[in-house]
């Protein structure tokens, strides 16, 4: 019995324990010692990481409330590479002085969001979802507004914070309706009591889509998204864009799959709508943006809609191709942010014309910023060409020619923009480029692993077929 | 002749509640505004034992208007002037979110109206506490253990980041301008 429960959420007490070893860490280790905290955490995390790609059976416990199968434990592992990632990146950022003192305060905030977000993925109810919702956003406007000395930051704290509250209580209200409808809120039950489609239905629907929507930053509902991002410390911008973008995107296509599966003619209009105002808007606003961090903000919004297109086509493709855009995009986005970083933690720079002639420099950051910018954008041989190829090709699939052909036009826009990045560092002249600089060991091997898994991920089909015969079981 | 009785008490906690919700949000100082709220709270609780919910009216009065508005109260006057005036909206926005409001209000409202929903069968009756306590405490189906759990992990959170972001550093005073002034 205890046995069963342990095998099945054992991805969520390993997380939790590590989270709890921190907490016992920074109360009882003296202040000499606390410099091992980090690195120790460090292979603890990359220890969960890696034991979450072994295979478990999948079940359900506590009355259906907590679920979870092959595919379910996939996304969360997708999720811990990304986080181990920004851990890695992390460490230059948590040891300057400032930082340091709060050190394990902030893993401790990154661990419980990321709990959070693996019971939004395992919940099976809407009771557990919706706590899992709060436990991977409230945190996060902590982290938001962790450089208490930087008034922005606390700006972006609170924005998040009212934004969050805003888009839970329209989520909740959507739920409740469904409540009103069906009288229970198990996932496994509410299919039966959602067919045929009522007007309540179609309104709750609408009321729960716009408060994930907010989650997911996705237009009309981002404009939080850019201040948030330029005002919180640039590690919680990329932990931001990343892993609770793909957290929201995991939970939406489960949702979507799972419970609403009956009513796809009515959510796939929206979706589509949503997917083309996504990527048109936020790639129109990408292109005028002169602060790196808005403009990867921008950048992640027009992302958010192309893993839309997954979803407007119902199949085992379209799942499996929005894992592997999620991570692709988790591997391009934190080398991208990698290297913004890199340069933040020694110049403090983040505008775009400061990276003018940044080749001549730092040609290893240059280098790995234009892979990241080319697969972001999608150009071959990156990995980023790939993700989206299986995208359009399974929306395709769906006959969303009209659908797929904006989605080129937005690749074509968006190649425009992420190439003004490459042309700043290879090609404008500066007579003060950012000087020579050499980083930390962790930041070096989190952009190695970025950049090989950028090249690999796309080149190396079996990751593909891997993901491919999990989402098929399920 | 008890039905019509209740019916009327509904009518009136409810258009209480509409009341003073309305000026909570219109009010121009933020102390009154915090006092509104507190009569909005306790006339949901007054809802809920009409509805026979002993339990959540406890419940409501003791957390929300027992907890959290003394604590919305504190945070007031500890961060703000109390007497301080919110500035006027501006025209535009405030037609604006009018007929946001209005708008979705009427749709919501025809919607909700025109569904047929299935009067139920059940007498409204006291819930007993032990099956209260027993439902939260049980991990079968419709038990709670797992949130009642999971919610230790969001309040530990929100402790650790409250203290994380109230804590005066050592650095703070140094490096922003802002703060330096009123530090030394």
């Amino acid at each position: 019995m205890l046995l069963q429960y342990l095998s099945l959420m054992r991805q969520e007490v390993s997380l939790i324990f590590i989270a709890v070893l921190v907490l016992i860490c920074e109360l009882t280790v003296n202040q000499r010692y606390k410099k091992v905290v980090i690195p120790i955490t460090l292979v603890l995390f990359g220890v969960h990481t890696i034991l979450g790609f072994v295979p478990f059976d999948g079940g359900k416990l506590f009355g259906g409330m907590f679920a979870t199968s092959h595919a379910q434990a996939l996304m969360k592992s997708v999720l811990n590479v990304g986080v181990f990632i920004i851990l890695l990146q992390s460490v230059a950022w948590l040891k300057k002085e400032v930082n340091f003192q709060k050190s394990n305060e902030f893993l401790i905030l990154l661990f419980s969001t990321l709990t959070g977000m693996y019971f939004m993925i395992s919940s099976g109810d809407f009771l557990m979802f919706y706590i899992g919702l709060e436990i991977a956003s409230i945190p996060m406007a902590m982290l938001a507004a962790f450089d208490t000395f930087r008034s922005k930051s606390s700006e972006a704290g609170i924005k998040f914070l009212l934004n969050s509250a805003l888009s839970s209580g329209i989520l909740l209200f959507g739920i409740s309706l469904f409540y009103a409808i069906s009288g229970t809120i198990y996932f496994d039950d509410l299919p039966l009591y959602f067919s045929p489609v009522s007007p309540l239905f179609a309104l709750g629907f609408i009321f729960f889509i716009s408060g994930l929507a907010f989650k997911m930053s996705l237009v009309p509902f981002h404009l939080w998204t850019a201040d948030v991002y330029e005002g919180s410390p640039t590690i919680v911008t990329s932990y931001f864009s990343v892993i609770s973008k793909g957290a929201a995107a995991f939970i939406t296509s489960i949702l979507l799959f799972k419970v609403f599966f009956n009513q796809l003619y009515l959510w796939k209009d929206i979706i589509y709508l949503l997917s083309v105002l996504t990527m048109t808007v936020g790639n129109l606003f990408a292109l005028r943006q002169t602060n790196i961090k808005r403009f990867l903000a921008f950048s992640s919004i027009s992302q958010a809609g192309f893993i839309l297109l997954g979803l407007v086509n119902v199949d085992s493709l379209g799942v499996t191709a929005i894992i592997y855009f999620i991570l692709i995009y988790i591997l391009s986005n934190l080398s991208a942010f990698g290297v913004v970083m890199a340069i933040a933690n020694v110049t403090g720079k983040e505008e775009i014309k400061d990276y003018n002639g940044l080749y001549k420099t730092n040609p290893l950051l240059s280098l790995t910023m234009m892979l990241a910018m080319f697969s972001l954008a999608g150009i071959p041989p990156t990995a980023g060409f790939f993700s989206k190829f299986f995208l359009f090709t399974d929306a395709a699939k769906g006959g969303y020619y009209w659908l797929v052909f904006i989605a080129v036009l937005n690749t074509i826009i968006s190649l425009y923009y992420y190439l003004l990045v490459v042309k700043a560092m290879f090609i404008s002249p500066n007579e003060q480029p950012i000087e020579r600089f050499r980083s930390d060991i962790y930041t070096r091997t989190a952009l190695l692993i970025t950049v090989v898994g950028i090249f690999a991920v796309g080149i190396y089909s079996p990751i593909f077929e891997y993901i491919r015969n999990i989402i098929d079981k399920f | 002749m008890e039905i019509a009785a209740s019916k009327v008490i509904f009518y009136i906690i409810a258009a209480a509640i509409l009341f003073f919700a309305l000026l909570s949000v219109t009010s121009k100082r933020i102390l009154r505004a915090a006092t509104y709220l507190f009569i909005v709270l306790i006339s949901t609780a007054a809802l809920y034992f009409l509805l026979n919910y002993q339990f959540l009216g406890a419940v409501q009065i003791a957390l929300y208007a027992g907890g959290i508005v003394v604590m919305i109260i504190f945070s007031i006057l500890l961060t703000s002037h109390a007497g301080q005036k919110f500035e006027p909206v501006s025209r535009l926005k405030f037609f604006a979110s009018l007929l946001a409001v209005l708008v979705g209000w009427a749709l919501s409202l025809w919607v909700i109206l025109s569904h047929p929903f299935v009067a139920s069968s059940k007498e409204a009756v006291e819930v007993n506490m032990d099956s209260i306590g027993k439902a939260l405490l049980s991990y079968d189906r419709n038990g709670y253990v797992l949130v009642f759990e999971v919610i230790s992990i969001l309040l530990l959170a929100a402790m650790i980041g409250a203290i994380v972001i109230s804590k005066k550093q050592p650095g703070d005073g140094e490096t922003n301008p802002d703060n330096s002034k009123t530090s030394k």
